[in-house]
């Protein structure tokens, strides 16, 4: 992980007119003879971002090709690369080399910055300290002339968020007072004093006023950057059990302490073996009620509706979802929609908007229909 | 491991077991090359020798012949999951063909023919969304390309290429097998260019090719295999023959991959008590084998059953643990068989989050079809709550419809719609205030038994075939002191064992255990303090028993008398479970 960003050389290279493909300028020094057909290209390949990993090192580059009566040869073949070692993860860098490729062209399509000896001279400072800057703080801001700056910077890529449901309750991963409100846009800023970890998707839709596919969305953005993670709807009458990585619980320090934090009740501190009792304690057909009534004498100092959500953040148990499925023995009746197995009490009953005593009372007298858990 | 086996399963696309949901997830694609290209590269120049799927129309190759350096190249399509540059985005939405139909012929062969430098490495290139990967050999240097594809499924690819590479490289030593076939490339590439060039009608030379060239047809059916089953196997030269399996098509579960890393070390830790589940009955199974797979792993199929432990396995079958293990492990990674604990009455199974309940799942078709007057989701509606064997199986029941019940269990399992619950302990005392060195001094116990019993076998600890004892159920820790614990009566010797068993706890942690009641019996203090290092919540019950050689009972009674300073959980096997859910 340590080197997963780090930048071994930066160079620039050009189809100089009786040399053909060189090096024109290189900061820190590599074998570059095997590369280039892969840096000064053919045609098909202009424009294109190409990393070609061999020989344990890996070069991004972007091959511009400016064609102009003016030029001998009446194209300029340009391209300005990086090289890595070949382990380090390097989309990150990608969008930098096509951005420094952008900002070259139009330097010298401006004001002939590459094609005059003279100002391009002044490429081998800019690459030097592109290379530094970039390696130590992720970022360059560097005037190049009067008019223009080179503004860089790497983002880290992420995974795509999952979808979010009506159903699901984001809760904050990391202290909400933390967030400097303004940053984030307006829908986001309008839905956040609704987002405390138990209301779902489809209740903040209703009490901040925001439309369902834009509270959707604004969550979505905020699982992407990790701010929120999903949970499941908070009742007495949920099903939990537990995961392997409860163990997680006794073997890391860290988190018992997080956990000991976090699940407490106000100005009490409650310890280890209750805790985990109280996790041990969810088992399937133990609805959070039977949990209440069972260990009342460790719930004293615990505060069950937080210590739901923490063992679901960390993965410490698993919700039980119902599913209906109807057991289809009659060929006339028209095919179930909602009770096929595919969708949860959760689902159903903020689709339909019954309640799950409401949908527990349907089900039964339905000698069809059968339930699953998991 | 893998690679040294002789052993090379072959998959006809008919009888492989079908893919676990995938109606229902679009991954299929993503680990898919997305074409397949043979590239030389010589002293005249570079060409491209073939490539499937054809381009519809064809480039004008101008002829050369081949000499040395021969590069051969793979496209493939990957993944979701982060790749080789860290990026883990979605593919974006232009299809496979638009993506590397882009490439002319010759541009290939320029890019994809490299340096003698590069050759005997691995070698990769990605234009825009398109990547090959590769592996430049001397003579035939085969390439594999892949865009945004899993790391590992890179490493695959590249294998594969590594692999027909070191067979082409064999054969043309032998006999010029590439030269020659290289030649009737170029050759009808030649005659097609010239018709085009009298006819003026456009046609791809390399369809023509196919028919005339068993490399082409070996090349085309190793795409095919790659993009349906992810097995192949072909016969380079109808003489040599490679055998591939791409794990990431084979190992899915609930539409996302096994990374074959998880999948390694889910092997490296299975134990002589596990058993070994195949997917497939026996007769399908030893019909995809060669003639000339090795006799042990035919025994082994034969002798399989899922009530059976490895162990006993080893013993029918007559083969040596260590043998059995690796047999497995091959068997496991080629998808054939699944690791799990023999079945029993005791057995508690659960349904899986996972499992794919849905009524218009084919699953549910199949098992209606497998057992008439049967519904899945009916069936699997009794497991909702964990239920063991014996309950599920009504003891008034006429014995055929017992064994009927125990298999729709195993189909179940096969199926990866159950896992098996475990019981799991750990020592847990009450509290004193401000004890923040509660667990120091406990991993020092841990580590030191951990070099014992309980890792993988060696051949040594459990002898090899021909020593007369020691292929019974008995555990391996009967040679060590605690064994002299059994002796019984209330020796100094015994009670000073016990004593440095407990040592290792805090003072606080002992005083917790003597002060339980149970404690004052001398020989269940001993057994308590004997099984103390199981107690961190990392060992089942199952595991307990076998290790220990003791009975259910026994430990549940233990574990009842010490109950107030313990806490028990169940939850499924981290170490199996990975056959039945993808890893987070």
């Amino acid at each position: 992980m340590g080197s997963y960003r780090r930048i071994d050389c930066i160079f620039f290279s050009e189809f100089h007119p009786t040399l053909g493909p060189k090096i024109t300028y290189q900061v820190t020094y590599i074998r570059h003879e095997f590369f280039y057909v892969y840096i000064i290209t053919k045609p098909e390949l202009q424009n294109k971002l190409i990393t070609v990993t061999a020989m344990e090192k890996k070069l991004i580059g972007c091959p511009v090709c400016i064609e102009h009566k003016k030029y001998s040869r009446n194209a300029l073949l340009f391209n300005l690369g990086l090289v890595c070692d070949a382990r380090t993860k390097t989309c990150a860098l990608e969008p930098i080399v096509k951005k420094l490729s952008g900002y070259l062209t139009t330097l010298e399509l401006e004001s002939g910055f590459i094609s005059n000896e003279e100002s391009k001279q002044k490429l081998l400072p800019i690459l030097s300290t592109l290379l530094e800057e970039l390696n130590v703080t992720g970022a360059c801001t560097l005037p190049i002339d009067d008019s223009n700056t080179i503004h860089l910077k790497l983002i880290e890529q992420r995974k795509d968020p999952l979808v979010v449901q009506e159903y699901d309750v984001p809760v904050f991963t990391k202290n909400k007072d933390h967030f400097i409100k303004s940053q984030w846009d307006l829908t986001t800023q309008q839905i956040l004093p609704f987002v405390d970890g138990y209301r779902h998707i489809q209740k903040i839709s209703a009490e901040a006023d925001v439309e369902l596919n834009l509270v959707r969305i604004a969550v979505q953005n905020l699982l992407y950057y990790e701010v929120v993670t999903l949970v499941s709807i908070f009742q007495y009458s949920n099903v939990y059990c537990t995961t392997p990585k409860v163990q997680n619980l006794i073997d890391k320090k860290c988190l018992q302490e997080e956990c000991i934090h976090y699940v407490s009740k106000l100005g009490q501190r409650t310890n280890l073996r209750d805790v985990f009792q109280l996790y041990c304690g969810l088992t399937p057909g133990t609805t959070v009620r039977d949990l209440c009534s069972r260990y009342s004498h460790q719930l004293q100092r615990v505060d069950e509706r937080k210590l739901i959500q923490f063992g679901l953040m960390k993965g410490l148990i698993r919700r039980l979802q119902k599913y209906p499925v109807k057991v289809v023995r009659d060929e006339r009746s028209r095919p179930p929609r909602l009770y096929t197995g595919c969708h949860s009490y959760d689902e159903i009953c903020c689709k339909t908007g019954m309640s799950y005593k409401e949908l527990d009372e349907r089900l039964e007298n339905d000698p069809n229909i059968v339930v699953c858990w998991k | 491991m893998y690679k040294q086996w002789s052993v090379d399963l072959n998959s006809d696309a008919k009888l492989m077991p079908k893919q676990v949901e995938s109606s229902l997830q679009p991954n299929g694609e993503k680990t898919s090359p997305i074409s397949v290209i043979l590239v030389s590269s010589g002293s005249r120049g570079n060409k491209l020798l073939f490539r499937y799927p054809f381009q519809r129309v064809s480039e004008n190759t101008s002829s050369a012949t081949s000499k040395q350096r021969s590069p051969y190249v793979l496209n493939t399509s990957g993944d979701s999951v982060e790749d080789q540059d860290g990026d883990s985005r979605e593919q974006t939405p232009l299809t496979d063909e638009q993506l590397v139909a882009g490439f002319s012929d010759s541009i290939l062969a320029t890019i994809l023919a490299t340096k003698s430098d590069m050759c005997g490495k691995k070698f990769e290139l990605k234009i825009d969304n398109v990547r090959f990967v590769g592996h430049p050999t001397l003579l035939q240097p085969p390439h594999t390309i892949q865009a945004n594809a899993d790391a590992s499924v890179i490493n695959c690819m590249h294998n594969l290429s590594r692999r027909i590479a070191i067979a082409l490289q064999h054969e043309e030593r032998r006999c010029q097998y590439l030269t020659r076939e290289a030649k009737l490339m170029l050759a009808v590439q030649d005659e097609v260019t010239t018709m085009t060039e009298t006819d003026g009608t456009p046609q791809s030379p390399f369809r023509q090719i196919l028919p005339k060239c068993k490399l082409a047809r070996d090349l085309k059916e190793a795409y095919d295999s790659l993009c349906t089953t992810g097995v192949v196997r072909l016969h380079i030269n109808n003489w040599l023959e490679v055998s591939f399996c791409l794990p990431h098509k084979i190992h899915r579960v609930g539409g996302k991959h096994i990374p074959p890393e998880a999948l390694e070390r889910s092997l490296k830790a299975i134990r002589p008590y596990h058993a070994l589940l195949l997917l497939d009955n026996e007769k399908a199974l030893l019909a995809q084998l060669p003639l000339d797979c090795s006799p042990a792993l035919v025994r082994l199929i034969k002798t399989c059953s899922a009530v059976k432990n490895l162990q006993q396995l080893a013993q029918d079958a007559d083969l040596a643990l260590l043998q059995v293990f690796q047999i497995a492990a091959h068997l496991v990674y080629w998808g054939k068989a699944i690791i799990i604990y023999p079945l029993c009455e005791n057995n508690v199974y659960m349904l899986s989050p996972h499992a794919n309940i849905c009524i218009y799942s084919p699953l549910a078709e199949q098992f209606a079809l497998q057992f008439p007057g049967h519904d899945l989701p009916s069936m699997l509606a009794k497991f909702s709550l964990p239920v063991s064997l014996s309950e599920f199986r009504n003891p008034l029941d006429a014995p055929v419809h017992e064994a009927q019940l125990i298999q729709m269990v195993v189909w179940m399992l096969q199926h990866r719609l159950l896992f098996q619950l475990h019981t799991y302990v750990c020592l847990m005392v009450l509290p004193v205030e401000e004890e923040p060195g509660l667990w120091e001094e406990e991993p020092p116990l841990v580590t030191r038994v951990t070099g014992r019993s309980l890792s993988t076998p060696s051949a040594l600890s459990f002898g090899s075939p021909t020593s007369s004892d020691d292929m019974t159920l008995t555990s391996p820790s009967m040679d060590n002191s605690s064994a002299e614990l059994q002796t019984g009566g209330d020796s100094p010797l015994n009670k000073r064992m016990t004593e440095t068993l407990l040592a290792s706890l805090t003072e606080h942690e002992r005083q917790a255990i003597l002060r339980v009641p149970a404690a004052q019996n001398p020989e269940d203090l001993r057994l308590f303090a004997r099984l103390l290092h199981y107690f961190r919540g990392h060992h089942h019950l199952e595991e307990i028993m076998y290790n220990e050689n003791m009975s259910r009972s026994q430990l549940k009674t233990l574990f009842d008398k010490f109950r107030s300073v313990l806490v028990i959980t169940n939850h499924e096997d981290p170490i199996i479970s990975l056959f039945q859910s993808p890893p987070d």
